[in-house]
């Protein structure tokens, strides 16, 4: 039970990163340096979802 | 129970089964559905199968989801966007990465991924890499032309991405890769195992180097051949180098699918991001149970760019009857993969995996590392020749490695052979994939 609370607690961290930086690409106004470093970390972002959050649905 | 600090993941990596299944069949119903949504072939061709994405609601339903072959992409990717066809899922201005197969069976097929899947590829190399006891503190050399087969680019991030340190061994020859691995005392390479083995023969022969005193490597990742999966070709390497020696399977369409670690016992399949489901050859029906050989159909679960979903790959493997002691709940493989369901040739008419004859030949000491097997047609017969090379200082031992070959051939594979020795040297030597076993016979056969 411990497991599953951390398990779904970084899945909240984790959701709220992807929030955070999607925002952040919303405000940009187009600048390629943070759109593209955007996508970068949403990349790793989809990785901890794999990693993590998908956990959430079998536990 | 092994340590917790073995895995990449431990919580993905020692799920329990019933768990990983239910995760497995979720993962599915989303690469499916975003194949539908996303690829004009994949909606048309499982439109044409009366299938989407509602009817899959169990791994029965799975079953029904129509195959894609090699050849089909092919066709595919005569289309437009160019040169990915109408395969591909996401703008093509989202694409980052460009690879390509090596085309030795047909035209190559093109493989698109975007960033976010080239950091997934990457993530299946850390699940490799750690499991295979490599960590930060590891000097990691590769050996590799950086060309646009996909190889060991996915090598080179995963191990960035654990923390190692990557040194490029990219346009070097093979003299010059070998002073550099003791130059930078690398800890690590990754390569074919044919050229491990040639590359311990260079060191020996022309350099006066023996990797396995003079050298720090104490770990090797092989991939692209079998020899890493067969034991006579993988205690060559090891003992040639030193270091122990781990293989891996992975393929340009699909990835990087399956890793043996450090315990050795088979390869695990990583059924956290891709579905292996193995395939009476003649029959279709699905096996389930160890120690029956059968061909791969694979999953690939988010990888988005060019989704790989129940791909006939013609992989022949067979599920081990084992478990792996390091306590991960990832199924093994016995013996990796043992040919190809297009290349498993009847000759003479028995069925002839080419592994049998490398596991034969790398068995016996006086014999080189290279081998070649040439099947012509003589009349209305099938010939082989099986060509060799003794290692220098053995040539009054051809009759004894004659003797041991024609019995251990005909145990193995059940086939008689013309054996040829040839001068120590003279048979090719291949920095990538091997290309041994040569078909001559008349294209109708």
């Amino acid at each position: 039970m411990a497991e599953k609370s951390r398990i779904e607690e970084m899945a909240r961290k984790i959701s709220s990163i992807k929030q955070a930086t999607n925002e952040l690409k919303s405000m940009s106004g187009g600048i390629q340096a943070v759109d593209r470093n955007v996508d970068r970390i949403l990349a790793s972002v989809k990785m901890l979802e794999i990693n993590i959050s998908d956990l959430t649905e079998v536990l | 129970m092994a340590d917790n600090d073995i895995y990449w993941n431990p919580i993905l990596e020692t799920l329990p089964r019933e768990k990983l299944r239910v995760l497995q069949l979720k993962k599915f119903q989303r690469i499916f559905k975003w194949a539908y949504d996303n690829s004009p072939f994949y909606r048309e061709f499982y439109g044409n199968a009366g299938i989407e994405p509602g009817d899959i609601k169990t791994f029965d339903d799975i079953r029904k989801v129509p195959k894609v072959e090699k050849s089909l992409l092919r066709d595919i990717q005569t289309k437009e966007p160019f040169p990915y066809g109408t395969i591909l899922s996401v703008p093509i201005e989202n694409v980052t990465e460009y690879h390509q197969t090596s085309g030795t069976t047909g035209q190559p097929v093109y493989q698109a991924d975007t960033w976010q899947d080239w950091e997934w590829c990457a993530e299946t190399w850390a699940y490799i890499l750690y499991a295979q006891g490599y960590r930060n503190y590891d000097r990691v050399f590769i050996p590799f032309g950086y060309h646009t087969a996909i190889a060991y680019w996915m090598g080179h991030y995963g191990a960035e991405k654990l923390g190692c340190e990557v040194v490029p061994g990219g346009v070097l020859n093979t003299e010059a890769r070998i002073l550099k691995i003791q130059e930078v005392r690398a800890t690590a390479i990754m390569a074919t195992p044919t050229y491990i083995l040639g590359m311990a023969d260079t060191a020996r022969t022309k350099l006066g180097i023996d990797p396995a005193k003079d050298l720090n490597i104490q770990k090797i990742t092989v991939a692209g051949e079998p020899g890493g999966s067969i034991p006579t070709t993988k205690k060559r390497m090891e003992e040639a180098w030193g270091a122990k020696v781990y293989d891996h399977v992975g393929a340009t369409e699909f990835g990087a699918w399956s890793y043996e670690c450090t315990y050795q016992s088979g390869l695990h399949v990583n059924e956290a991001f891709f579905l292996v489901e193995i395939e009476d050859i003649d029959t279709g029906e699905l096996i389930t149970e160890p120690g029956r050989r059968g061909k791969m159909i694979i999953t690939t679960f988010d990888r988005q760019a060019q989704p790989c979903v129940r791909f006939d790959s013609k992989d022949i493997i067979e599920w081990s009857p084992d478990e792996c002691d390091c306590g991960r709940t990832f199924r093994l493989i016995k013996g990796g993969v043992v040919g190809r369901a297009d290349d498993i040739t009847k000759v003479k008419g028995v069925l002839l995996a080419p592994t049998s004859i490398e596991e034969v030949v790398r068995s016996i000491p006086q014999l080189g590392d290279e081998y070649e097997v040439l099947v012509t047609k003589k009349g209305d017969l099938d010939d082989i020749t099986l060509r060799l090379e003794l290692v220098p200082g053995q040539e009054d031992n051809t009759d004894a490695a004659r003797k041991v070959l024609v019995d251990q051939l005909r145990i193995k594979t059940g086939l008689g052979y013309n054996l040829e020795f040839h001068e120590y040297g003279s048979l090719p030597r291949y920095e990538l994939k091997a290309k041994r076993f040569k078909d001559m016979r008349p294209k109708e056969h």
